[in-house]
Order: structure tokens, then sequence, then C-alpha cells
């Protein structure tokens, strides 16, 4: 490509037409790629500006900037929509997730991927199915189990199940970052007089802080954005997220569609900004975990 | 030997929290929403056994049969949307200038974003009155092409697959790129120094080349095409009458709607054996295609 695009006196006519084209293409090419670019863009583009609006502006001039920048609409969907409440919960949840996903799943990457057993086969196996399972399919019978249970409608309602089902990607990740170092690790270790909590903690842990970044960046994203089980298993206002209440949100305050704006805004802020910063390594992690379900 | 009996000791204590939380609601769901599919239960008081009364009444329900059509329909607006685009895409960005990745970029983000804040936004995309689909035509003066996008029954199915589509590109263009990147650049040269067009190119040897990673990406649009859930939840609820209803909608208006969840389970368990056929019949049917 690059011999092609400097060009030389001695190129082929092959190679010259070849450049000619790409570079004719070029110019047709970028504009469309900018305008479908903006196309993609333009939706939460129009959500970002109509939160700003005041809701005659947002019915008067949809396509326009703000005539007046209502930075109070955020501050209104904080305190009035209960948006605040939503955005702690969301942070709870998500974080509470997060930890016990990186625990379990990394403690049973280690095992799965370096030591030896004869179950081995069945263990990794069970995970893979579940990989394949239709989440929707799960919330008739995962309801019924957790009020029988009696956790129907608290924070493990929601942390058990994101858990569960993140766990198979977890592994998968951290387990196929693990088997690239040496046998001798554990060896080694051991001489050192090590037991296997102690490998486990002052020697997988630290070596698979890239893999666990993955998992928590991809488990965050999930998480934070999950509407099933938060629709089915939570029913208390108190303890609903971020997704949940603005469903419920935009129906109740149906014809406020600037606190609406505004409140669904304060939901993709945080994601948009982590994305930005971990774009390389979401884009990567979202597909193995795609592929590999 | 102690030292077998303490590596013996760590699997089990190790393996046991993961794998109690893992089979406990993933997996045990799964069978007991088989088993509840043969009872009649309200969700309290007794259930009555009924057999496999639920199940075929499911599959004798047109309802059933029209949210499984309008599952087919989100798979192949996937297929026929998103897969073409991303493939297009994916031969035109290789390069890794800043435009380009710009343009991956702006594609992958509404990966980001909830489903519930997309359902939401192309509800006021959409919205009859509102909708700034809607006023957008009537200032370009295709006033006769306005209507009530997710209303009416005709074209609704069509709209709502809209957004699926549209979010959902992202990935599948990532999984391309990193495809065709492993095409080995001798062929690429080759192709070029025989005068192959871009078009050609695209489809004499790209295509043939990461044929199984489009296998891939048909068999995740299948699945993908269950978890359109919470995106036409949010735009329609599975109406008006019913006739936007997927699988997931309906299995979870039967139950936490009308509180039938003995039928309600009987509906999951369908989802899971249908996606489980879905899944392997594509495959199947692929592989004989590539086999002649």
């Amino acid at each position: 490509m690059k011999t092609i695009a400097t060009g030389s006196l001695t190129e082929r006519p092959a190679e010259r037409q070849a450049r000619t084209l790409k570079f004719s293409g070029a110019w047709i090419l970028n504009p469309v790629l900018l305008i479908y670019a903006l196309l993609t863009l333009y939706p939460l583009l129009w959500l970002f500006i109509s939160s700003f609006k005041s809701n005659q502006d947002f019915f008067g001039s949809p396509f326009a900037l703000p005539s007046e920048w209502q930075f109070s609409n955020y501050t209104r969907a904080w305190e009035i929509g209960g948006i605040g409440s939503a955005f702690l919960n969301s942070v709870i949840v998500s974080v509470c997730s997060l930890a016990l996903t990186l625990f379990l799943g990394t403690l049973t990457a280690f095992i799965v991927s370096r030591l030896q057993f004869r179950l081995k086969g069945v263990v990794m196996m069970l995970f893979v199915l579940g990989m394949l399972i239709p989440i929707h399919s799960t919330l008739v019978p995962l309801f019924i189990l957790m009020k029988n249970i009696g956790i129907l409608d608290t924070y493990a309602s929601l942390i058990l199940p994101y858990t569960a089902f993140e766990l198979p990607v977890a592994i998968f990740v951290v387990a196929a970052y693990l088997t690239a170092f040496p046998k001798e690790l554990e060896e080694a270790a051991m001489i050192d007089g090590n037991g296997y909590w102690g490998i486990f903690f002052r020697i997988i842990v630290p070596l698979a802080v890239p893999a666990m970044a993955t998992v928590s960046i991809l488990g965050f994203l999930r998480f934070w954005n999950d509407f099933a089980f938060a629709l089915v298993f939570i029913n208390d206002q108190a303890l609903k997220t971020l997704p949940l209440s603005l469903s419920l949100f935009s129906d109740g305050y149906g014809t406020d569609y600037s606190l609406t704006m505004a409140a669904m805004s304060i939901a993709v802020i945080p994601t948009i900004i982590i994305y930005l910063l971990f774009q390389n390594s979401i884009m990567k992690g979202m597909v193995a975990g795609a592929v590999k379900g | 030997m102690a030292f077998t009996n303490r590596l013996r000791g760590f699997i089990a204590i190790g393996l046991l929290p993961a794998l109690t939380v893992y089979l406990v609601f993933v997996i045990i769901p799964i069978v007991w929403s088989a088993y509840y599919g043969f009872f009649d239960w309200k969700g309290i008081g007794a259930a009555s056994f009924l057999g496999f009364d639920n199940y075929a009444e499911a599959l004798q329900d047109p309802v059933f049969w029209r949210a499984l059509k309008n599952n087919m329909i989100i798979v192949v607006a996937s297929i026929l949307g998103q897969l073409p685009i991303a493939l297009l895409l994916s031969m035109i960005l290789r390069k890794s200038t800043r435009f380009h990745r710009f343009v991956r970029s702006a594609v992958f983000m509404p990966m980001v974003v909830s489903t519930v804040v997309i359902g939401l936004i192309w509800g006021y995309i959409y919205h009859p009155q509102i909708g700034i689909l809607n006023v957008l035509l009537e200032s370009m003066g295709l006033g006769s092409w306005i209507r009530d996008w997710l209303g009416d029954p005709g074209i609704n199915m069509y709209s709502v697959s809209a957004p699926v589509i549209w979010a959902n590109i992202g990935p599948y263009l990532i999984i391309f790129l990193s495809a065709i990147q492993n095409i080995p650049s001798e062929i690429e040269e080759a192709a070029k120094i025989d005068g192959a067009v871009k078009g050609k190119w695209l489809y004499l040897i790209v295509i043939p080349m990461i044929w199984d990673t489009i296998k891939v990406a048909i068999v995740l649009c299948i699945s993908g095409s269950l978890k359109a859930f919470d995106l036409i939840f949010v735009m329609t609820g599975g109406g008006p009458a019913q006739s936007t209803e997927l699988l997931a909608t309906y299995m979870y208006n039967n139950t936490f709607e009308i509180f039938r969840y003995g039928y309600g389970s009987a509906v999951s368990t369908l989802i899971i054996i249908i996606s489980m056929i879905l899944v392997l019949g594509s495959q199947l049917l692929m592989r004989k295609r590539g086999m002649e």
C-alpha cells in the first residue's frame, strides 16, 4: 500500500491505474463516510442538544441549537426526577457486581487454566453453555426463584444474576490471558513457600490485571445499561437503577421533555466518557465476548 | 500425598463459590422453567399440573407465531442491514488514519449507550406529532410520507428494525476488520496486479476468504434478535394490538402483566429451544453450502 502511495517512476501501469482509482475514490468516499458517521452520531447529538432546551424550544425548533442554554434541566432532573438516587443505585449495583465478577472469575480462570483436575472439561463446558442461553428466557424462573429465597427487590437480586451471567465471559477472557505464561510459575512460587492462595493473590492477580481491566470495562457497560433484569426484579422506587427509572420517568414526566432529555444524558455521559477513554479495549473485548457468545 | 490433597482442597474451595452462583442463577432457572411450564400457576396459591397444555396452547396461539415472525423480521433486517454495511465499511476503513478511526468510533458509539435511551430517542424520532422524522419530511415537502411510524401495524416492525440495525453495526465492523487484516497481503497485491477492481475483489476474494467470519456474524445476528427485547419494549411494549410483539415481550406480558407464571415459563422454554434450533440449523445449512 505504502509503495503505491509514494509512487515511483517504475510503477507498472496496473499500479498507476490502482493509484488513480484510489485517489479519485477518496474524493467521493471520504465525504460519504463523514456523512455516514454524522448520521450515526446524530441521534445522540440531538439528545445532548435537546437536553439544554426549554420545552417550547424543544417543540418549536427541534433541529436548532437551544435559544437559551438551560443548564437547570440537569439539576431539576437530578433532584425532582429522582435521577440522583437512581444514579447512586446504578453505581452500587455495578461496582458490587464488578467486584464479585472479578474475584470469582479470576479465581476460576486461574484454576481452569493452570491447574490439572479430572472434572475440568465438565466445568469448562458448563460455562460455555451459559453463553448460548438467551438471557430473557431466564427472567420468569429467576423471578420465582428469588421470590422464594426472599431476595426479590434487594440489591442482591441484581448483583447475583449480573455476576452469574458475566462469569463465562470473565473466565474465558482471563483464562486465555493466563495460559500464555510459563508452566514453571507455580512451582517457583511454591518453592518460595507460597500455598495456592498465596500464589493466587501474590502472583496470578497482579499478572492478570490487563485481562481484568478488559473484563471490568465490559462488565461495567453491561451492568450500567441493563434493563430487563431491573425491570422484573426491582419494584421498590428507592432501588431503581438508571435505565429502569428512565423508562418509567419518561411516562410520568411524559410532557416535560427537557427534563427527560437531561435525565437521559445523565445516564449516557458516564458510558461515553469510559468509551472515549478505553475505545480500543472495549471494541476488542466486546467482539471477543460476542464471538464466544 | 499431602501435596495433591492440598491441590484438591484448593480446587474444590476455589470453584465452589463461582459454580454455586452460576448454577443457581443460570443453569437451574432453565431446568425449572421447563418444569414450571407443566403447571397452571398464578404466582400465589397452589399450582395444578397440566402436562403439555401450556406448550400446546402457545403453539396454537396466533400471537405466538406473529411474535416468532416478528423475531424473524429482526433477524432478516439485521443480516441484510448490518452485515453488508459493516462489510463495506470494513473494506474502506482498513487504514488507521485519524479520519478512519473517527468513523469507526462513531459507528461503534451506539453500542455503549443503554438500549432504554436508544429506545426513548427513537421514540421521539418516530413520534406522530412531535417526532423529528415527520417534522423533517414536512419541511422537505414530503408531507405525504408522514405517518404514525410506530402505530401503523403495516410498517411498525420495519420502523423498530431501524434502530436495531443502527445500534449494532459496530461489532460486526470490528469483526470484519480483523478478519480482513488476516488475509495475506500477497493475495491483495496479486489481485491488484491482475487488475481486480474493488467490487470484484470484494466478491471474489474477500467474501470467500472471510466466509467463516461471516458465518459467525450470521449466528450472532440470529441470537441477537432474541435480545431485541429491551429496545422494542421501550418503544412499543409489543403494541399496538400486539403488532410488534416479540417472543420475549410475549413472554413478559403473559407472565408479569396477566400473571400466568406457568404459561410464561413454557414460553421461556420454547424461546430457548427455538434459539438453539435456529443457531444449530443455520450452522448446518452453511456447512452444507461450504462443502458443495
